[in-house]
């Protein structure tokens, strides 16, 4: 599924390999841009994995990363995010998040890169299971 | 009334249901639904949400509830 709320903000939950999106700057103010991908890890507490399977509760996973992605925009103002997660079985080595920050500045789009990956780790409705 | 009760990752191990059609009162809460409908479901081990959005274990649902969501910890990315 797919949200556009009005900051510039892209979520997309996609059961496919993720895809990174040619990059275009949202404007010609654009002077930083960060990128994160998620990688699916083989050693995670200590056990030898070959893949990792997520669920999400999308409408729900939606409303809290928009919600996220305002607050943290108040703070950290940037011009648009771009967020991707991979539902389904995800093998080792592949992505399961990626997420592209746009701003004027580097400060705002790296600070704003790290904080929302935080707060997803906190209440966005994802899990994975192993 | 009748709401729908989703259950995610462990709350689905456990409840053996991801979801159900259940019987509720705009008056109660969720955690009186769970101790109905659940009794072996700790609700500690899981936040609850309503429409999308976290509600208190101890607030009415209220008569515009549609969906009851068991959110147990989030481990996304």
């Amino acid at each position: 599924m797919r949200i556009e709320p009005a900051m510039n903000a892209e979520i997309v939950f996609t059961r496919e390999p993720i895809v990174i999106p040619i990059f275009a700057p949202v404007s010609k103010e654009i002077g930083a841009v960060v990128e994160f991908q998620g990688l699916v890890r083989e050693m995670e507490n200590g056990g030898t994995l070959r893949g990792l399977d997520y669920e999400a509760y999308e409408p729900m996973a939606s409303r809290q990363l928009e919600r996220i992605f305002d607050e943290l925009a108040r703070t950290y103002p940037i011009a648009a995010v771009t967020f991707i997660h991979r539902l389904g079985w995800v093998p080792v080595g592949e992505a399961s998040l990626f997420l592209r920050v746009q701003s004027a500045h580097r400060g705002e789009a790296l600070a704003f890169c790290g904080h929302a990956i935080d707060r997803m780790k906190c209440d966005v409705p994802i899990w994975k299971k192993s | 009334m009748q709401i729908k009760l989703l259950a995610f990752a462990q709350a689905h191990d456990l409840l053996g249901f991801r979801e159900r059609e259940i019987e509720a009162a705009p008056e109660e809460t969720p955690r009186q639904l769970m101790a109905r409908l659940a009794p072996e479901f700790d609700p500690k081990s899981a936040r609850a949400a309503i429409d999308c959005n976290y509600h208190d274990w101890d607030a009415p649902i209220g008569a515009d509830a549609r969906e009851l969501a068991i959110i147990p910890p989030v481990s996304g990315g």
